[in-house]
């Protein structure tokens, strides 16, 4: 087999400059990347109340507990964009609610979008553009490996001669480690959003003093604020599982607001991290398909978005819903522990703590089967390939298979 | 299977057949000569309705991440208006970004069977493309927006050879697998990215020194040699500003005689007359165009009510942000080669300046003699959405009914358009014309605005009810490729259309200049960035090439 370049779908990054050849993937020092590529392909059983049984089983078993169920929930959603696109059309049909799971981290964006708009940039602009980069609340790399790399310390910058200036804002214990020249902003983790306040101040020019100030680094404050305004193209990185979780939204808020201000006289832009897993993507497919990016419920028939009452956490502990479908198959997590019957549409690799009511076995995408993902930066969707043979379906047909079980709408 | 429809007044412009009492016969999605032998399985009586090929809007914005941006940006729009799954129907939502299942539905419900996407982003491609394999029912396809694009403004600031550029463009058009070429603000989205807060069309942009007029002709001139069909779809610099007239008729002659399309031409036809210094200036325009026989439009009209505007053009669209309603708005730089702006918009006929502008847009449609190079649309859904198309036939056709919705709008509007003094209205053919014959004849597509033996069975049948907005509302019968697709109870069934493509040559060499600034510059790989047939097909996607003439030098 001759060498092939090929994309990594194990974080929002999609990297796509990996190279397949006899000697298996070369995955440019990423240990995510190494570690998603090494991925077994199991036993690739599908079961029935842990005992084997054929695809075709699984498949009506799993139709007919859907449609025995008042109200099934779609989550997990970690799969290829053919999957998720197949998962809707089985959820509009089964009067589900879908949502991604641990979505809230997302929830922060997304109302913000939703109310006041946003102001943000791509990959390809932060890494041919941006002078300076400000990292918020936590350093990217544990989640995205080779994002300084690829975005900040890239070599061959089109509008740039040298690196940019990195800053960091956020508590000591997410720092990174070298932020060298720029700054570091300490500043614990419930202190941020009056951090971004005072940021927000100082840019427009206010002068702050006493209130809880004090506890804030506003002389740093002030040479960032300073910075942002002469930078000729800034850029903030922020992903808002690194607010406290009350803080996001407002969080968010405020950061399009100082974006807004510094793109009165300059231009700075957003870079809100989207999620691995192709949580992009699924927010994609539900926009178009739904009209809303997460947390839906076709139950009414018309699909409805809740971001409180639709919370896929929430409902099963509330114990609102009375089956699972559970989808992982990029990302290794097993279903939540629930009382419903639970149908796992999973990778081979994941390990269920409990045998599901239903369990089928799916193929990887970008391993076991072709497919695309959606990078974190929303815009750009890439292609996947098969690196090797696997006799596992996809999430796509597996979907497709049980939505025809249930047959047309009545 | 052989259909017959029988006995319909027949509207088909682009061979010649205007009002005639015609058979039309449909066998495996093609319209077929009468047969002699064989038996008619199944006959429409359509004594007493019209027959016409399905509608085609040539300028649409349904699909891709600036659209889906916008349906988030307009979550009321979703929550107010929801649509419920039927039998054969997925379920979706909204008015004026509606989900792209609902889009092909309402598209197919108004008797129109193909929309093309204006404005695809090269680097978003393959999800535009993922997203219209759910787009159902109706034809579709894009054009790609170059001119913002690196590489493109680099290779003419060095002063690259034509021959190269229409490489470029034509492996451009195929790796994205788009029908045409679009540019929007040449040069200007580029520009903002630099600061730029503004950019005429002699201007010379920052970084390169590119000015628009240079990349409007190299553009318009490879989409020529390059043999694609439809011309250079041209989005002018100075959206939206009062005197903009200039750099429209500027952007003109900058295509040197190439062919070339304005599209919403209203937005571009401003002049800076009167106590406000907002004016009309689409008389200027149609003068210009009746005179220039290379170039067509499209109108972009703006009608009254509550919409959102999503556009490639992130200068214009910063600038209009003051004008949001609902106060909210989304920008974003993308990858190098694009970027693009949502900005909810609600005119007002109570409002001067969206008053004059919809007086701009009829002016335009009345004034342009040659309903063969204008072309009905609302750029949805920056001037409406798509749904407003029947009141806009309504105001073209039936004077009576324009002057009395004349008599609404703001008064110092009134007094600013020479409306009042048009005595024209629209004839069926005409409507045929600008709706079905001449977008198939721009876009190159042979077998398509037309009901002539051989054409693809896309057909729509009106009653004939002199209220045209209520007749162009409700099609009786909508045929999409033979099947009955809708009709007065709704979507009928639900088959996937094509999608439209061209695959222009180009000589390979070039690839290896692409490579290189992909390998150095790019955050998606040469290897990833072209579409493949492949993966369209697994997702759905039925690709259809349009023949492009032989490529020309020179």
């Amino acid at each position: 087999m001759p060498a092939r370049v090929i994309a990594c779908p194990f974080c929002g990054l999609v990297c796509d400059d990996l190279i397949v050849g006899e000697g298996g993937v070369d995955t440019r020092g990423c240990a995510k990347a190494a570690a998603g590529f090494a991925r077994p392909s199991g036993s690739g059983e599908h079961r029935i109340g842990g005992r084997a049984v054929s695809l075709e089983k699984a498949v009506a078993a799993a139709a007919e507990i859907l449609s025995a169920a008042r109200l099934p929930l779609v989550t997990g959603l970690s799969a290829d964009l053919a999957g998720l696109r197949a998962l809707l059309a089985l959820a509009d049909r089964a009067g589900a609610i879908v949502d991604r799971w641990r979505s809230s981290a997302q929830l922060g964006n997304v109302a913000v979008m939703q109310r006041t708009g946003g102001l943000t940039a791509t990959f390809g602009e932060i890494a041919n553009r941006a002078d300076a980069v400000l990292l918020l609340g936590r350093d990217p790399t544990p989640e995205y490996p080779r994002l300084v790399e690829r975005l900040l310390r890239n070599r061959t910058a089109l509008y740039r001669n040298a690196p940019p200036w990195v800053g960091y804002l956020g508590p000591a214990a997410g720092a990174p480690a070298d932020t060298s020249p720029g700054a570091k902003i300490l500043v614990d983790a419930p202190l941020l959003l009056e951090a971004l306040g005072a940021l927000a101040a100082l840019i427009r020019g206010r002068r702050i003093t006493g209130g809880a100030g004090g506890e804030l680094p506003l002389e740093a404050l002030r040479e960032l604020a300073q910075r942002l305004g002469v930078a000729r193209y800034g850029a903030i990185v922020w992903d808002t599982a690194a607010f406290p979780a009350g803080d996001a939204a407002l969080s968010v808020e405020m950061l399009v607001h100082i974006l807004r201000m510094l793109n009165r006289e300059t231009r700075c832009v957003g870079l809100p991290l989207g999620g691995s897993d192709n949580a992009q993507g699924a927010a994609q497919a539900m926009l178009w398909q739904t009209g809303w990016p997460m947390r839906v419920s076709f139950a009414a028939g018309t699909p409805e978005h809740d971001p409180w009452r639709l919370d896929a956490e929430r409902l099963l502990e509330a114990g609102e819903t009375d089956a699972l479908l559970w989808v992982a198959v990029l990302s290794l997590s097993p279903p939540p522990a629930a009382t419903v019957p639970t149908i796992a549409l999973v990778a081979p690799d994941v390990v269920l703590p409990k045998a599901s009511a239903v369990e089928i076995r799916i193929g990887i995408p970008g391993i076991d089967h072709a497919g695309a993902v959606t990078r974190a930066d929303g815009v750009i969707t890439l292609p996947l390939a098969a690196s090797r043979a696997s006799p596992l379906p996809s999430v796509a047909a597996v979907s497709a298979a049980i939505l025809d079980r249930l047959g047309p709408a009545s | 299977m052989i259909t017959k429809l029988a006995g319909g007044r027949v509207f088909d412009p682009a061979n010649r057949v205007d009002g005639e009492l015609r058979d039309l016969f449909i066998e495996d999605g093609r319209i077929v000569a009468a047969p002699v032998k064989a038996r008619v399985d199944r006959t429409y009586d359509l004594r007493g309705f019209v027959v016409m090929a399905g509608a085609i809007d040539i300028h649409s914005h349904v699909t891709g991440g600036k659209v889906n941006l916008a349906r988030l940006l307009m979550s009321e729009d979703h929550r107010d208006v929801a649509v419920a799954r039927g039998a054969i129907t997925r379920s979706g939502s909204g008015q004026a970004t509606p989900t792209s299942f609902v889009t092909g539905y309402r598209y197919a419900a108004m008797g129109y069977t193909a929309a093309f996407e204006p404005a695809m982003v090269p680097s978003n491609a393959r999800a535009a493309h993922l997203e219209m394999a759910d787009l159902p029912i109706v034809d579709k396809g894009t054009y790609v927006m170059l001119g913002n694009d690196e590489l493109l403004l680099r290779m003419l600031a060095e002063g690259g050879e034509q021959e190269r550029i229409n490489d470029y463009v034509a492996w451009m058009v195929r790796a994205t697998a788009a029908l045409g070429v679009k540019t929007v603000n040449p040069g200007g989205i580029s520009a903002f990215k630099f600061n730029g807060r503004g950019l005429d069309i002699d201007q010379p942009g920052p970084q390169h020194g590119v000015m628009p007029r240079h990349i409007v002709r190299a553009l318009a001139r490879a989409v020529h040699e390059l043999g694609i069909p439809h011309p250079l779809h041209t989005h002018c610099n100075n959206l939206g500003i009062p005197g903009n007239i200039d750099t429209t008729l500027a952007t003109i002659a900058a295509a040197e005689g190439f062919p070339i399309h304005l599209t919403h031409a209203q937005f571009h036809s401003y002049g800076t007359e009167g106590d406000r210094h907002f004016s009309s200036a689409a008389a200027r325009l149609a003068e210009a165009v009746n005179r220039t026989p290379n170039v067509t439009l499209d109108v972009g009209q703006i009608m009254f009510g509550q919409t959102v505007t999503a556009s490639g053009d992130t200068m214009a669209q910063y600038r209009n942000r003051v004008f949001a309603k609902p106060d909210k708005w989304i920008l974003m730089d993308i990858e190098c080669d694009g970027g693009c702006g949502l900005v909810p918009f609600r005119y007002r006929d109570k409002n001067f300046v969206n008053a004059l502008q919809w007086a701009i847009g009829l002016e335009l449609f009345l004034l342009i003699e040659d309903p063969w190079r204008v072309f009905l649309t609302t750029d949805h859904p920056n001037g409406a959405p798509f749904t407003a198309y029947p009141t806009l036939v309504r105001l073209l056709m039936d004077r009576s009914y324009r002057n009395e919705c004349l008599k609404t709008i703001h008064p110092a509007a009134q007094k600013a358009t020479t409306l009042t003094s048009i005595t024209r209205e629209y004839t069926l053919e005409e409507i045929a014309i600008m709706t079905r014959a001449a977008p198939a004849r721009i876009l190159g597509l042979a077998d398509r605005g037309h009901v002539g033996v051989g054409a693809a069975a896309d057909v729509t049948v009106y009653e004939d009810d002199p209220d045209r907005e209520r007749m162009f509302k409700s099609p009786r019968y909508v045929f999409k490729d033979g099947v009955e697709v809708a009709g007065a109870d709704g979507v009928a069934a639900v088959p996937m259309g094509a999608t439209h493509v061209v695959r222009p040559e180009f000589d390979r060499a070039i690839e290896d200049q692409i490579r290189a600034f992909f390998d150095a510059h790019m955050t998606i790989g040469f290897e990833h960035f072209p579409l493949s047939e492949g993966e369209l097909a697994d997702a759905g996607a039925r690709l259809l090439a349009h023949p492009c003439r032989p490529r020309s030098r020179a």
